[in-house]
């Protein structure tokens, strides 16, 4: 199937609101999760569209942008995912490793306007002195305006521009490729939730990973609320005891501070 | 004591109103991040409606509290309005300039640890995971839930600048000391849930059988991984990742590339 010139605006013009959103990061409308839903329903395939916003949603769990750096762009990996696997007939696991090209040069464009957007501080910095808070705030948003505007262009051309291409391209593959991208769609999971545990694991919290690991294999259920709870569970139960550990130590503290100077603050 | 001339006790006085506006002014935060002083002038953006009522006439003032605040500063998202609103209640009290800078770069560090380790490390993954497992299905449940709770998180921003405002320094004090618990509190819950994503989630299946006998085979999957321990390979490979981003300081890109390479190399050989 072929995406319609009417089609592929409307893409991007959903690629400007959701391309700020993920600048801003507002409503998270950005994650692949709504991304590809919200794609598929314009390109008249909902169901493909929430398939592939699942999985796509967990190739990205743990490529976040925390502290400022830039994951692979997730909304153009929820676009294309979504494009790919309309226009060609592949399925969306295959199509997500179709779609991580876009993604990464829209994560390459990104970077660039973070070093970019540095000249506007200058001009910021005046404004400040002069308590101009209209022109502070006009320029301020400028970045976020010239975000939206790349995401729509960069969209437009991926998504409507460079169709025909990419079908050939695509269709042209022999099968133990594009099983390849299938599988490599299935483990890309793994490279997200290293990221996490790149920030979050350490030594002490080997055990839980364990025990949310053990636990998924052998609880049959069809999503990770039991899991989620065992953790809130184990988590409440470390709350509480670290909780009490600080007050022990706060009045050990009082004790011995009173015992080194209680001579001199007799009356407290 | 009149010589202490920086201390102005006219301020302006701010409504709830203006608060909550502050908590909803914090999602423009991000929109001049760059590289030299990441979220600052977005930041200031956030907080100039708040500053001008405070300094109302006094444009000295004024000027001198945005270029302030134009100074570096990268902290979460959702922590964001809770310390817009402890600065907005030290900016109407009339404290020192150099105690409110202070007080801004000493907490976002620390702001942003907690806030990132709550948001990004422990309720994305398990919205996620959850809510994937609907989405997979073709069930509009998942995306439906997903956004529902993120919408919810959005307008959370408005409580959270009250509670920054009405927290005063001493409450920040406690929260600060109580950041390393609630921290190691998510830690605990977030790694539970990846551990039970890398099971749900990560999908890696040898397809080799070996041939023992004329007619027999066996399947290295089902007949050995398996025996082991269902899902060890992901885990494995979970595990080399993460080595390789912690030891190593590999690239996460330069991991995808890599799986993409070893996922297609594998199935050309008909081993996955």
């Amino acid at each position: 199937m072929t995406v319609t010139l009417g089609e592929g605006l409307l893409v991007s013009l959903f690629a400007l609101i959701s391309g700020i959103d993920f600048w801003l990061e507002g409503f998270y409308i950005f994650r692949p999760m709504i991304v590809c839903t919200v794609t598929g329903l314009m390109l008249g395939d909902l169901r493909l569209g929430i398939i592939a916003g699942g999985l796509t949603e967990l190739a990205f769990a743990g490529l976040t942008p925390v502290g400022g750096t830039q994951p692979p762009n997730p909304v153009m990996a929820g676009i294309m995912t979504v494009v790919i696997a309309h226009t060609t007939g592949h399925s969306p696991a295959t199509a997500i490793g179709l779609a991580l090209p876009f993604s990464i040069l829209m994560q390459y464009i990104i970077l660039f306007y973070y070093s970019a957007f540095s000249v506007f501080t200058k001009k910021l910095d005046d404004y400040a002195k002069e308590a101009n808070t209209k022109k502070f705030a006009r320029l301020a948003l400028m970045p976020t305006v010239v975000v939206g505007v790349t995401y729509a262009i960069i969209a437009f051309l991926c998504v409507y521009g460079a169709q025909a291409p990419m079908r050939e391209l695509v269709n042209a593959m022999p099968g133990w490729l594009s099983h390849g991208f299938q599988i490599a769609g299935g483990i890309l999971p793994a490279v997200g939730f290293g990221v996490l545990l790149k920030s979050m694991l350490k030594m002490q919290y080997v055990p839980y990973l364990l025990i949310g690991f053990t636990a998924a294999c052998f609880i049959k259920f069809g999503n990770l609320m039991p899991v989620a709870v065992i953790g809130a569970a184990l988590a409440f139960i470390e709350y509480s005891h670290a909780r009490r550990n600080s007050v022990v130590d706060k009045k050990l503290k009082e004790i011995q501070d009173n015992a080194n100077n209680g001579g001199e603050d007799d009356g407290i | 004591m009149a010589s202490n001339s920086t201390v102005t006790p006219k301020r302006g006085k701010l409504s709830g109103k203006d608060i909550t506006k502050l908590g909803v002014r914090s999602i423009y935060n991000q929109s001049a991040m760059n590289y030299e002083r990441m979220q600052s002038d977005g930041w200031t953006l956030a907080m100039t409606p708040m500053l001008k009522k405070v300094y109302g006439e006094d444009t000295d003032g004024l000027a001198a509290a945005m270029s302030a605040n134009l100074q570096f500063i990268n902290t979460n998202n959702y922590a964001a309005p809770l310390l817009m609103g402890l600065l907005a209640s030290l900016e109407e009290n009339g404290e020192q300039r150099s105690t409110i800078d202070g007080l801004r770069i000493a907490l976002f560090g620390p702001l942003a640890g907690i806030g990132d380790a709550i948001t990004w490390f422990t309720i994305l993954p398990i919205v996620a995971g959850i809510t994937a497992s609907f989405a997979k299905q073709g069930s509009i449940l998942g995306p439906l839930v997903f956004f529902l709770v993120y919408v919810a998180l959005f307008f959370a921003r408005i409580p959270i600048a009250h509670l920054g405002y009405s927290a005063g320094t001493k409450a920040i004090e406690s929260i600060r000391e109580n950041s390393a618990i609630v921290s190691h509190a998510a830690s605990v819950l977030g790694c539970t849930v990846i551990g039970g994503l890398i099971a749900s989630y990560v999908q890696i299946k040898v397809l080799t059988k070996i041939p023992v006998a004329a007619g027999h085979t066996i399947s290295i999957q089902t007949q050995f991984f398996d025996r082991i321990f269902p899902n060890i390979l992901p885990l494995g490979y979970t595990f080399l990742l993460y080595y390789l981003l912690k030891k190593k300081n590999t690239s996460p890109v330069l991991l995808i590339l890599l799986t993409f390479v070893l996922a297609i190399l594998l199935s050309w050989m008909g081993v996955l």
